[in-house]
């Protein structure tokens, strides 16, 4: 521990460096041991079973077994948004070869930082350079290359990186790159083997295509989700709170349809790669869209409309379709509690009538309840959880989940990213760690692939200076060596 | 290359070869892609994974999304579920009000939830109790036979019953097994888990909502979007496999956790955390790191003569974005709002906390007397960006996804016409597209086409173990 001292704080600047790894280590208590695991695993006589799954799926072994993509050559162009980085970054973490292009003055995601504090930038330890805490989580194990498409040399340049890439990754607004003679129609000719996945928020075609305003501002989240009655369902509903303060349509906190249309990007183009390699011999176009991608997982909701033109309204911390399955507030924060069986969901009733009497007498009292569906009746929901709430008034979060445990109710607070680092299982696995990068050391997820017998995902490096691979990339992949390329750089090209 | 390079031929020049080929060049490029997509003839087309079979004895909505990807590809998954009972989400509807009949012969009057809808299309829907030792045999004999299984229960159970990656290997060495759960090994190696739990537990509802000094609270995103969203990553962990496999011949075992994919997505905010010690909160309809760039409030409905409250009182949102300079500076024009522009030229300026809130009320206020499509039209009109927030009549009247195919009726073979906006919509592909065969089918439907058409089973057999309520 580093020795204490006194401070003052006149200022928000005052506050940093304050809290870093090396002055407050992480975690703060220390992750639960194996000895106090092995207990649990007893408790169900799985022991052997689950000491065996340790052995075999430990995240700390992820780097002594094999990739899976070794061999495959990734290349992904794109500004602003996050679909096409998490779709090269899962490519990255799986093992192919992933290159990043950037224009020469690099992707302006990198400036972004919340609430355009610049403090809050990242450093590179040798360069000195400053990049974006997003731009950094979002590009795993990819290569930095810069180049200018838009100079006639720079298109060459691109056209022989093109020539030998397994997936072209295009995050370019729609026609971009085919205005520039670059695009699918173009390569795929020198490259016919080549599986080329446009990302975007709502298309390169159709009515309502992706747009750019006069002065040439991309869409970026939330415009798929607000495209796709994604945002309109999400919220608090008008008669729980007053609109305005609360109770509105509301978007995800993340860049949720990035993340959504990333991971169906990386889906469809590897199960292409699939079909070229073992079927039909060629590669092909994909086009993803985050409206749609979130579309696909807008649970059963268009279906709905069309069979009694219902359209779906805001329920908040409900499910219109599960009882229970909810999360409300309680004495210190929100509780979430799901059960839906009839099992779970009498667990759920006879641990609350301990302290809540009433809620066997409503069971008894109401047919309805004791039917798994008929429980999700708007008026048997209202009715559970009107008496599930007055139980969490006078109950905390850790009474409340310690007393549903005992129950083998699935039940747990909603946490802020403070408390979820320290979560004893997310500690453990762990979720969260210390990872070593150019920018020092930083807390990070891992990624959830990491826990597999022969060839997990996993994070080698994260974010890089603009332009880091250049000589590197330039040289493997077109032969240029370095006077070629510092000419390019002196033409603005690279 | 001819032969001779003296000689010159047409195929070897760069460029197109024919006059179809021109054309195509010529084409506007909309129109390539639309002719490139072809929307409406994906059954003509290659599957990608064809050849591919998977099993799956997964319950609601999470594993089995992750085999429906597969299934969508064009991979015969085989689903297996409890005799007479089915799995949870087949009696899942909204306010129990949605159901398709029937639900099996046993129970005619009882219907299958809309809660089912798309994370079990294209499935062969089969019954097996895998407790019954007879059973366990047959099950290992479809192991045999197929490239992988998801599965979802309590971690040791299968292992229990000899079904684990430990037996399963033994028997087919390329198999690709999937465990798909909450938490995984640890201290919570048994806890329980649902999409709501990843939800709140692993710090995406503590960022999703209005702030508190707005009056807000933590917000579920109404979907259950961890449980679809971890079976899409787990759906792209299987495919990584195997193409693994394909090098080595080997299968594996993946252990998916899904109360860790919100966290993995959280982009900066663990970072955050970690190296300033700072907590990150709600901030509503508005973004943290870019401004203009948020969801506001306008005075009128578009449709306040509409039946439905959801058009009469809430299409009143609109998605507003100017966070570049010269963007910024011509919203602030518009909306009669040239002072804010004075006051946050700087991006780094306009996106502070307190900048936000008074640039956000000026719009709001601006806004009292439109209806959400005035606002978007007078942005639009004036070059900016902004849309409106649409609701699901919209998206399903929406002539742009009717256009790319991706929400369309579809002729479902047993339940007849129904609108899909799943499958299609996870992205468009040129040569080897994904379909939607049929919704989902009755409990047990498939029985005698995988125990008698794909197994052997005599049907004597079969009718006997349906009696018996082994199937």
């Amino acid at each position: 521990m580093p020795e204490k001292r006194d401070i003052e704080i006149k200022s928000r600047a005052d506050t940093i460096g304050l809290m870093d790894l090396d002055v407050r280590p992480y975690p703060v208590t220390p992750p639960p041991s194996y000895e106090e695991v092995k207990p649990i695993y007893e408790r169900r006589k799985a022991l052997e079973f689950c000491d065996w799954a340790e052995d075999s799926l430990r995240f700390e072994k992820r780097y002594t077994k094999d990739e899976a993509l070794t061999g495959y050559r990734i290349l992904d162009i794109g500004l602003w948004r996050l679909g096409h980085k998490f779709c090269a970054s899962l490519y990255g973490e799986a093992g192919a070869e992933v290159v990043s292009i950037e224009p020469p003055k690099g992707d302006p995601l990198r400036k972004l930082t919340p609430f355009g504090r610049e403090e809050y930038l990242l450093q590179n330890k040798e360069s000195g350079e400053k990049c974006g805490m997003e731009f950094v989580n979002e590009t795993v194990n990819t290569h930095c290359v810069t180049l200018d498409v838009e100079t006639e040399e720079g298109q060459e340049i691109f056209k022989r990186m093109a020539m030998n890439v397994d997936v072209l990754i295009d995050g370019m607004p729609p026609g971009y790159m085919d205005n520039l003679g670059i695009g699918y129609r173009q390569l795929k000719e020198a490259n016919p083997r080549m599986v080329y996945v446009w990302i975007g928020m709502l298309g390169q075609w159709g009515p309502w295509k992706d747009k750019q305003s006069k002065f040439g501002q991309w869409m970026i989240e939330p415009f798929a989700s607000a495209a796709n009655s994604w945002i309109h369902n999400t919220g608090l509903a008008q008669d729980l709170l007053p609109r305005g303060k609360g109770g509105d349509p509301t978007r995800a906190g993340i860049w949720l349809a990035d993340y959504v249309a990333g991971a169906q990007s990386f889906l469809n183009s590897i199960a292409a790669l699939y079909w070229r390699d073992e079927l039909g011999g060629t590669g092909q176009m994909i086009e993803v869209t985050g409206a749609e991608a979130l579309m696909d997982i807008l649970d059963f909701d268009i279906t709905w409309y069309g069979f009694n033109s219902s359209i779906k309204a805001r329920t908040g911390g409900w499910d219109a379709c599960l009882n229970q399955y909810a999360w409300n507030p309680c004495k210190d924060g929100y509780m979430m509690i799901g059960g839906q069986t009839d099992k779970l969901w009498y667990n759920i009733g006879f641990c609350l009538e301990r302290d809540v009497p009433q809620f066997g007498r409503l069971i008894h009292e109401d047919p309805l309840l004791k039917e798994m569906a008929a429980r999700n009746a708007l008026h048997a929901l209202i009715k559970t959880y009107t008496l599930t709430t007055r139980w969490l008034r006078d109950t905390n979060r850790v009474e409340a989940e310690t007393k549903l445990l005992e129950y083998q109710v699935a039940a747990g607070p909603v946490l802020y990213i403070d408390e979820v680092c320290e979560f004893p299982h997310f500690k453990y696995r762990p979720w969260v760690y210390v990872h070593e990068t150019d920018y020092g050391p930083l807390l990070i997820a891992s990624s959830p692939a990491s826990y597999q017998v022969r060839a997990p995902f996993r994070c080698k490096w994260m974010g890089r200076d603009i332009g880091y691979d250049n000589y590197e990339i330039y040289l493997k992949w077109t032969g240029m060596g370095q006077t070629a390329v510092n000419a390019m750089k002196q033409k603005g090209v690279i | 290359m001819a032969q001779d390079p003296r000689v010159t031929r047409m195929e070897d020049l760069p460029g197109p070869k024919s006059k179809g080929e021109m054309d195509e060049f010529k084409m506007p490029y909309e129109e390539y892609c639309k002719k490139l997509f072809d929307v409406g003839n994906e059954h003509t087309k290659p599957k990608p994974l064809n050849g591919i079979r998977w099993l799956s004895c997964t319950m609601y909505i999470f594993t089995p999304h992750a085999v429906a990807n597969l299934a969508e590809l064009g991979a015969e998954v085989i689903k297996l579920e409890i005799p007479r009972m089915g799995e949870p989400m087949r009696h899942t509807s909204p306010f129990n009000e949605v159901y398709l009949y029937p639900f099996h012969d046993m129970r005619p009057m009882t219907g299958t939830g809309l809660g089912y809808t798309n994370a079990n299309p294209n499935k062969y829907f089969v019954t097996m109790d895998y407790h019954i030792p007879e059973m366990r045999e047959v099950f290992y004999s479809l192991v045999k036979k197929s490239d992988g299984l998801t599965e979802l229960y309590r971690p040791g159970t299968l292992d229990k019953w000899k079904m684990s990656y430990r037996y399963l290997s033994e028997i087919n060495p390329r198999f690709i097994y999937v465990w798909g759960g909450g938490f995984g090994y640890g201290p919570k190696v048994f806890g329980g888990s649902y999409d709501i739990l990843g939800q709140a537990h692993a710090g995406l509802a503590s960022i999703t909502g209005m702030h508190e000094y707005m009056g807000g609270h933590c917000s579920k995103c109404t979907n259950w979007v961890i449980d679809w969203q971890s079976g899409n990553l787990i759906s792209c962990s299987i495919m990584a496999a195997i193409h693994h496999r394909r090098k080595t011949g080997l299968g594996t075992m993946i252990e998916f956790s899904q109360v860790q994919v919100p966290t993995r997505m959280l982009g900066h905010t663990t970072t955050m955390y970690g190296k300033f010690g700072i907590v990150r909160q709600r901030w509503g309809n508005w973004d943290t790191q870019l401004a203009a760039h948020g969801i506001i409030l306008c005075g009128k409905s578009d449709f306040p003569d509409a039946e439905n409250p959801q058009d009469k009182f809430d299409a009143r949102y609109v998605m507003v974005s100017a966070f570049q300079d010269q963007d910024f500076k011509e919203l602030c024009a518009i909306t009669g709002l040239k002072e804010l522009y004075e006051k946050y030229k700087a991006h780094k300026d306009r996106v502070e906390g307190e900048a936000q809130v008074e640039i956000y009320t000026g719009l709001e206020r601006w806004a009292a007397d439109k209806s959400r499509s005035q606002v978007a039209k007078i942005l639009s009109d004036a070059g900016l960006l902004a849309e409106p927030v649409r609701n699901d009549r919209e998206v399903y009247e929406s002539p742009h996804y009717r256009e790319r195919g991706t929400v369309r009726w579809m002729d479902d073979p047993l339940f007849g016409d129904l609108v899909v906006h799943g499958g299609y919509s996870t992205g468009l592909m040129e040569k080897s597209p994904r379909r939607i065969n049929w919704h989902w089918r009755p409990l047990g439907a498939d029985n005698k086409k995988i125990y008698r058409d794909l197994l052997g089973v005599p049907l004597t057999k079969i009718e006997e173990w349906y009696k018996k309520a082994y199937i």
